[in-house]
């Protein structure tokens, strides 16, 4: 394997990764709109982004516990969320997380429903689950190398249409050189992780980001055939080298 | 025209990626139901009661990756019930039942291919079998009649990528081969040996299927289905005497394209009444018919059920008689479905 080189600006430590702020001392990421992955113009998710801004606001105005803001009021769904997401900034483990989610469900919707209901993923929560894998050949993870940025995850969770309960997911992904070898390992390390985590309902689609990658279309092509990636699934070599990048998982 | 379901099978705990139904010979009627599965079980479903009741399963140690092919062998020997199941551990075996009272027994392991084993099927004559893998070949094996030795007696290398399905015409000795460099390939037996006659260009993306029109009173005809979210029937134009002429075909018509939002994963032709049905990932089953009669090339979808194996994909599709048809999907359910 060629030296080591990042054709990103820069290497960000574990601490600078993207991720859902709900108190002031934490919420560092909305002032730093300047970097890459904010001001990224394919920043699709602004929707997740703006109700991460507005639940910041709030905290930082507001004492939580005893909030009487009349925001709160109004946006019952909000307060929802804020229960939610403090459970989950408490635990960090995304398994418990989902943990939570199923209990909230619980109480409130039919059982049988429980496992389609589930409407609260974001960009922001699949960052979670596949930044922390790490490289197959570097001591870090794929959100610290900016192989994958919140920017280049798309996620469609509009309710349920009458045609289909099927969720699309897209995963944009940015090798660390065009040519890496690597880049059918570390997309097929993030499908695994994502059927391992997600609901079936979720559809991913895993690409290289466009102009990334010598071999693009072959990788993309790759990347998203079923039948080789469960004939890949059965290799039990390939296999240890996924188990060993998803063990930095959160 | 409606599909509802009659029965939903659960028998695997994992992806099912191929059926095949066993029909008697003389009588045509469906006798039973072969499945194979990422779970690495070949299963057997009786297809004479109305409750589709578990026949057998087969011995689950002999292969040792996911059951990607099932085929019943056509015309056997005393009406034997012969069945040849392909798998990823690159082999493909070969079980026979001696009489109703036994199981199912291992009769061969074929060995050869490099890869993963994509899938097989028997020629309608019961003569040949024919697997194709990722290793970018297929091979024609001849098998005696008591399914015990198996003769390669071609390996076809026309590919440039993995091949994902072989099928061969239902009424003479045709093969078409799908594959993931998006052609489709026809070979034909000449002179001890088997040529590539024509090479199907039309699709935008890896082709995962394919299936003859039965009879031979029209022009030969192919339906193929493709990740390019199409199904295109092909036509036997001309077909020439001359080795190096080759066969000509042509894109006679494609199907409605509002059918599938997502790769399509498997077709199948009916033999009695011509209507095609496919299956893929966005869950959904499509049946088209062609409106204005048999060889017009016009189609029109007479029937969808969306989210048939609930959010799961569908991997393959085939029909059991006119009116009826079995779908496998990623849930590891069978589903049977009957067209009203």
């Amino acid at each position: 394997m060629s030296d080591f080189i990042n054709e990103n600006p820069n290497v960000l430590d574990e601490t600078q990764l993207p991720k859902r702020s709900l108190d002031s001392s934490s919420s560092t990421i909305y002032e730093r709109d300047d970097d890459d992955y904010y001001t990224n113009s394919n920043f699709i998710n602004l929707c997740s982004s703006k109700t991460n801004k507005r639940l910041a606001n709030i905290l930082q105005d507001t004492d939580y516990e005893e909030s009487q803001s009349s925001v709160l009021k109004d946006i019952t769904d909000l307060n929802k969320l804020l229960t939610l997401q403090n459970n989950i900034d408490n635990s960090g483990d995304p398994l418990v997380k989902e943990d939570v989610e199923m209990e909230d469900n619980d109480s409130e919707d039919t059982k049988e429903n429980n496992a389609i209901e589930r409407e609260l993923i974001d960009a922001q929560e699949i960052y979670d689950l596949i930044a922390h894998i790490s490289d197959p050949e570097h001591p870090m993870s794929l959100g610290q190398l900016s192989i994958i940025k919140l920017g280049d995850i798309e996620i469609t969770d509009l309710p349920d249409s009458p045609q289909t309960q099927m969720k699309d997911l897209l995963i944009r992904i940015t090798p660390t050189i065009t040519h890496c070898s690597l880049a059918t390992l570390i997309g097929l390390g993030i499908r695994v992780r994502l059927d391992r985590a997600l609901h079936p309902k979720y559809r991913p689609t895993i690409i290289l980001k466009p102009g990334t990658h010598q071999s693009e279309n072959q990788v993309n092509k790759q990347l998203n055939d079923k039948e080789r990636v469960a004939a890949a699934c059965e290799n039990d070599q390939l296999l240890n080298v996924i188990r060993k990048m998803l063990s930095t998982c959160k | 025209m409606k599909l509802l379901l009659k029965k939903s099978i659960k028998e695997h705990s994992n992806s099912v990626w191929s059926l095949s139904v066993k029909k008697n010979d003389t009588t045509g009627q469906p006798l039973l139901l072969a499945s194979g599965s990422s779970d690495k079980q070949v299963k057997i479903h009786s297809l004479t009661s109305d409750n589709y009741n578990l026949y057998e399963t087969l011995d689950s140690t002999v292969h040792k990756k996911t059951i990607s092919s099932v085929s019943w062998r056509p015309n056997t020997l005393n009406n034997q019930l012969i069945l040849a199941a392909s798998s990823f551990d690159t082999t493909t075996s070969i079980w026979g039942k001696e009489e109703e009272e036994t199981d199912f027994e291992l009769l061969a392991l074929i060995e050869g291919h490099e890869n993963e084993v994509k899938s097989c099927q028997w020629s309608h004559n019961g003569r040949y079998l024919a697997t194709c893998s990722r290793d970018k070949s297929v091979w024609i094996w001849e098998a005696d009649e008591f399914s015990e030795e198996f003769e390669c007696v071609a390996v076809l290398q026309e590919h440039d990528q993995d091949i994902k399905n072989v099928a061969w015409h239902p009424d003479q000795l045709m093969l078409a081969t799908s594959s993931y460099d998006d052609t489709v390939k026809i070979y034909i037996p000449y002179d001890d040996d088997w040529e590539c006659v024509a090479s199907l260009e039309g699709h935008k993306g890896t082709v995962w299927c394919s299936a003859f029109e039965s009879g031979l009173d029209f022009n030969t005809r192919l339906v193929t289905c493709s990740d390019d979210l199409s199904l295109i029937v092909w036509e036997l134009i001309e077909d020439s005497i001359d080795e190096d002429e080759g066969q000509i075909w042509e894109i006679q018509s494609k199907l409605p394209d509002y059918g599938h939002s997502r790769q399509i994963y498997g077709c199948a032709w009916n033999e009695k009444n011509g209507l095609i049905a496919s299956v893929g990932a966005d869950g959904k089953i499509v049946i088209y018919k062609e409106t204005r009669g048999k060889g017009s090339g016009e189609w029109s979808i007479v029937a969808e059920q969306n989210d048939a194996h609930s959010v799961y994909e569908i991997n393959c599709v085939i029909w059991i008689d006119e009116k009826t048809l079995a779908t496998g999907g990623d849930d590891g359910l069978i589903k049977i479905w009957s067209l009203n």
